[in-house]
């Protein structure tokens, strides 16, 4: 770049800004949607690490499933650390009078919270609340279940089989955010005042968790490394301050990467804008192009000084974006930090604003390049006679194209972390604009050749707007991408979101069970399935044996690679014995054990889940079972149906291998809904301990979080409507002096103002329906492909938002023409058609 | 222009074909010249997104005239142009676009036909072809021809000559 170039674009640019008001709208938008999202995400991730040990409730933390540590176990932890604390963690039912509630109950000893304050409604010291009172054991408890219990402070209820008093509302748990998904809201007791409740019995579905605080310096990746020393089974899991909670944080990330590439969308959309406006920009420069060429300008520097301009703007555009991007995050802060039950440390973090930035000025470069690129190859006389379009931008300018593209693809997986999320929105924006082209394409020609109807004939409004769309072809062209990719987005956030609501809240209550009951002892089934199987409003019945365990190694070897992050190795899983092959199992591959099998351990494995992790007929799996290993053959696979919410075991064991270990069983109730108030309270009047999860609720909740996603995704699709909105407007500024012409010429021959009107209402009103057409269907497509290869439940197409987005499409563009059509129509033709004289 | 309507007096009236065109409003005078005027300009001012068969038959479409296309056809094949009747503005020459506006100004046969320098874009072969068009459509149709010219010989062809001179009458011409 030669400082020439430089000093004339400088020049250039002195005469002002008018012609990149868009230009410097789109980028600021799209880079400010990037980098708001990516402030927000980082002030999370420093919040999480920030209060890394206050959230995992110590230094670093061990989870034991279905147990408490061993006595061996709990000496090594206290040798290791400067002070233990042991919680167990579970759900329960809070009882008062016939009333029950689900609730998680935290048993705490008296050495919690290690790390950060619980906060009381009375402000009182937590050790007080969980105290012994006059006579019963004091509890805190979730606000939400107070007020849905009718419960107030100093009344008492019921857990399990002891009764507890109510000291205080908990209004703030420091190690809340760690529990990930909970049904139920918190109920906090001392961990010794649970004796005699008949909960935490042998077999019953609970977790405990050691926090340990460990003396200062300690290294955590020497101490990770002796955990895993002291407990090679890999059944203990490991957490520190470091990555307190790992599932919120992989949310966090994954939730980021995904909004950031919807913003990308946005940024797509105003590239459409960018491109228009330098293009006209470029064509009123024709002049001073051929001037400069005829003065012995090269086509290289030409292309330099236009080049210098773009990019002297593009950063201008992206410093205001980031500004913009930086100020919402620090505005919205209050209400942010409120709606999250952890931490959030705000600041102006590089790595977002410097993805934002990436993005930004790739994207200028990207839409830019092509216009640019014919500016410096016109000859100077091509340009004096007006013949610029006609030339084409060569190989070098297509393969400049190509590495910019994959550039800012190399930088979307760069930044998001994951190959398919950012390959998957490179082709789905890439594979929208380009179906939107085709569409604008066929629109224009659809237009052209319906001027030819005879029956359009005396209907001059319709025949100039249809002769509008046709020959004002770069005009349509770019309302249909600009609004048509927005409004694509928002369809298929649309379509998904509400076949997502139908799949949970509409077709899965029809075929789930009313009720899940867990923990019920061996002593407990006969009589539990007594009571149930005798009314005649439960319709079915399912209860199996159930347990808890970690697949530890697959043939003998710790998983690794991709398999040790599919969800079945991941986390503790739900398994199961049984002697015969229950009804309505289908095997797909091998064959069940014999009824009183006592041979080596044989496992039955989910046929999808088995290919998922590559399992073949004949390996071993090592599954940990309440710090026990059990290797087992896997001699057969069989269909497992997870999406009806019913009882399904990815893993099913031949009894011998485990049903001496302590145990208990759940039990599936599909009830007619009038009869389930009478079967709770007659189940929890007989086995008190016994905890029911009704379905109803639960899908209420994940309803509750599908919601929230949805809702994000939309404010972030809005960023994409808005720059398309303005990208609109620019079309609709920029075809103002063709239409007041017009008008002028239209009313010389005595068209009237109406008619004018109604010509540029309706050419506005197709072009944002059509757009909204071709959204739909991409919109729909996008939403058949995510529920089908991604949700796996089959698609329904969602009339609803389709027409709103047509209607809106239509409105849109409808606006943004009439906005710019009252010049035009006041216009004084005479003024007009002089000035072109 | 303001004969046609298209300006505005600043002060005083303007009377034509019996209306007050200073008391209409930008619809009645659109109505007025679809009516009476036929107007053609010097720089031929077609609407490009049409073709020409399509902007001759525009007035008369406007006119609510139901073989507007066919009447449009016979127009453009009167002033040579049947073979470009599908042709857009930007693919004709010059001459080519204001015999196109010489038909449509003509097409709904007006009373009055205005043109402003109407050869004032042309070379002077295309220029004395549009001018025999012009007066003979004049011709054909008994309409007023009301032109404005530089050119002394166009002026000799006409019935009576105004002359103007900084905006000031210098010769009524009666």
């Amino acid at each position: 770049m030669s400082s020439f170039a430089l000093k004339l674009a400088v020049r250039e640019l002195r005469g002002g800004l008018n012609g990149f008001r868009i230009f410097l709208l789109c980028l600021m938008l799209g880079v400010g949607a990037i980098a708001a999202v990516g402030l927000v995400r980082a002030a999370i991730e420093s919040g999480l690490k920030s209060q890394g040990a206050a959230l995992l409730g110590g230094d670093a933390a061990l989870k034991f499933t279905y147990r408490f540590a061993s006595d061996a176990e709990k000496d090594w932890m206290a040798g290791q650390a400067v002070r233990v604390s042991e919680i167990a963690d579970f759900r329960s039912m809070v009882v008062v009078s016939e009333e029950t509630g689900l609730t998680q109950i935290k048993a705490v000893d008296s050495a919690y919270p290690l790390v950060g304050a619980v906060t009381l409604t009375p402000e009182i010291p937590l050790t007080q609340a969980l105290a012994l009172q006059s006579k019963l054991p004091g509890a805190v408890m979730d606000g939400v279940l107070v007020a849905r219990m009718g419960l107030s402070v100093g009344q008492s209820f019921m857990l399990g089989t002891k009764s507890f008093e109510l000291t205080a509302i908990l209004t703030q748990e420091p190690d809340n955010a760690t529990s990930g998904f909970s049904l139920g809201p918190r109920t906090l007791v001392m961990n010794q005042m649970l004796k005699g409740s008949g909960l935490l019995q042998e077999g019953t579905m609970f977790d405990s968790l050691y926090r340990l605080e460990l003396p200062q310096g300690t290294d955590l990746d020497v101490f990770k490394e002796r955990v895993s020393q002291r407990w090679p089974d890999g059944s203990v899991r490991y957490y520190d301050s470091r990555r307190a909670s790992p599932g919120v944080e992989r949310f966090v990330e994954r939730m980021g990467s995904f909004l950031i590439l919807v913003g990308l969308a946005g940024l797509a959309v105003g590239g459409v804008g960018i491109s228009s406006a330098v293009r006209a920009y470029l064509d009123g420069k024709i002049a001073t192009i051929a001037t400069l060429k005829t003065l012995g300008a090269s086509g290289r520097l030409i292309f330099q000084v236009y080049l210098t301009q773009i990019a002297l703007l593009a950063g201008l555009g992206v410093v205001l974006g980031l500004c913009l991007g930086a100020l919402g995050p620090m505005i919205a802060a209050p209400w942010i930090a409120a709606s999250l039950p952890f931490p959030v440390v705000f600041g102006l973090f590089p790595k977002p604003l410097a993805e934002a930035a990436f993005y930004g000025m790739t994207t200028a470069f990207l839409f830019t390049l092509w216009p640019l690129a014919r500016s410096g190859k016109v000859r100077a006389a091509a340009l004096y006679r007006g013949l610029s379009h006609m030339v084409r931008p060569g190989v070098k300018d297509i393969l400049a194209l190509l590495t910019l593209s994959s550039l800012l693809v190399g930088g979307a997986v760069y930044f998001s972390g994951s190959v398919k999320l950012a390959l998957g929105a490179a082709g789905g924006i890439l594979g929208a604009l380009l179906v939107l082209l085709a569409a604008a394409f066929s629109l224009v020609h659809a237009a052209q050749l319906s001027l030819k109807w005879r029956w359009l004939q005396g209907s001059p409004a319709v025949r100039l707007a249809l002769a509008s769309i046709s020959k004002r072809k770069s005009e349509s062209i770019s309302v249909m991408l600009s609004l048509g990719l927005g409004l694509s987005v928002l369809a298929a956030v649309g379509q998904i979101d509400t076949n997502l609501r139908l799949a949970i809240e509409r077709d899965l209550p029809d075929r789930a069970p009313s009720y899940f009951f867990v923990d019920i002892q061996k002593d407990q089934i006969d009589g539990f399935l007594t009571r149930v199987t005798g009314d005649p409003l439960v319709s079915k019945v399912e209860s199996a044996p159930m347990l808890r365990g970690v697949i530890t190694k697959i043939n003998g070897q710790k998983p690794v690679g991709s398999v040790s992050e599919h969800w079945v190795v991941r986390g503790d899983r739900g398994l199961t014995y049984a002697a015969t092959q229950p009804a309505g199992t289908t095997l797909t591959q091998g064959t069940w054990w014999p009824q009183d099998y006592q041979g080596v351990p044989q496992i039955s494995f989910a046929a999808q889940e088995a290919e998922e992790i590559n399992l073949k007929l004949g390996d071993t799996i090592t599954v940990n079972i309440l710090g026990r290993d059990i290797t087992a053959e896997v001699t057969s696979f069989r269909n497992v149906d997870f999406s009806s919410a019913g009882m399904g075991f990815v893993m099913a064991l031949n009894p011998a291998a485990i049903a001496g270990a302590p145990h208990s069983f759940i039990a599936t109730v599909y009830a007619a809904e009038e009869s389930e108030a009478a079967i709770l309270r007659d189940l929890h009047k007989a086995y008190p301990n016994i905890t029911a999860i009704r379905i109803r609720d639960t899908v209420a909740r994940v309803g509750e979080a599908l919601s929230a996603i949805a809702t994000a995704t939309a404010w972030a699709a809005s960023v994409t409507l808005i720059t398309g909105f303005i990208v609109l407007i620019g079309a609709a500024a920029a075809g103002e002096r063709q239409r007041i012409f017009e008008a002028a010429i239209l009313k010389s021959i005595g068209a009237q103002r109406a008619l004018i009107l109604g010509s540029f209402a309706l050419r506005s009103a197709l072009l944002g329906a059509g757009a909204g057409v071709v959204a739909v269907v991409i919109g729909g497509i996008g939403g058949w492909a995510v529920m089908h290869f991604v949700m796996e439940v089959a698609y329904v197409f969602e009339p609803i938002s389709a027409i709103l987005i047509v209607f809106g499409g239509a409105l849109a563009t409808l606006l943004a023409g009439l906005a710019f059509s009252f010049r035009p129509l006041q216009a004084r033709p005479a003024n007009i058609l002089r000035t072109q004289d | 222009m303001l004969m046609g309507g298209l300006e505005r007096a600043t002060s005083g009236h303007l009377q034509a074909m019996g209306h007050d065109l200073t008391a209409l409003n930008e619809d009645a005078l659109a109505a007025f010249r679809l009516q009476n005027m036929g107007v053609v300009f010097q720089s031929f001012h077609l609407v490009p997104t049409l073709t020409a068969l399509e902007n001759v038959a525009l007035p008369l479409e406007l006119g609510g005239i139901s073989d507007a296309f066919a009447r449009a056809q016979e127009d453009l094949i009167a002033v040579g142009l049947g073979a470009r009747a599908h042709h857009y503005p930007s693919q004709l020459s010059g001459g080519e676009q204001q015999r196109v506006a010489l038909a449509r100004a003509a097409a709904s046969r007006p009373k009055i036909l205005l043109a402003d320098e109407p050869t004032g874009n042309l070379d002077g072969v295309n220029g004395a072809a549009v001018m025999d068009l012009l007066f003979g459509l004049r011709d054909r149709f008994g309409a007023t021809l009301i032109m404005v010219t530089h050119s002394p010989e166009l002026a000799a062809r006409c019935s009576r000559v105004i002359k103007l001179h900084d905006g000031r009458i210098t010769d009524e011409g009666i």
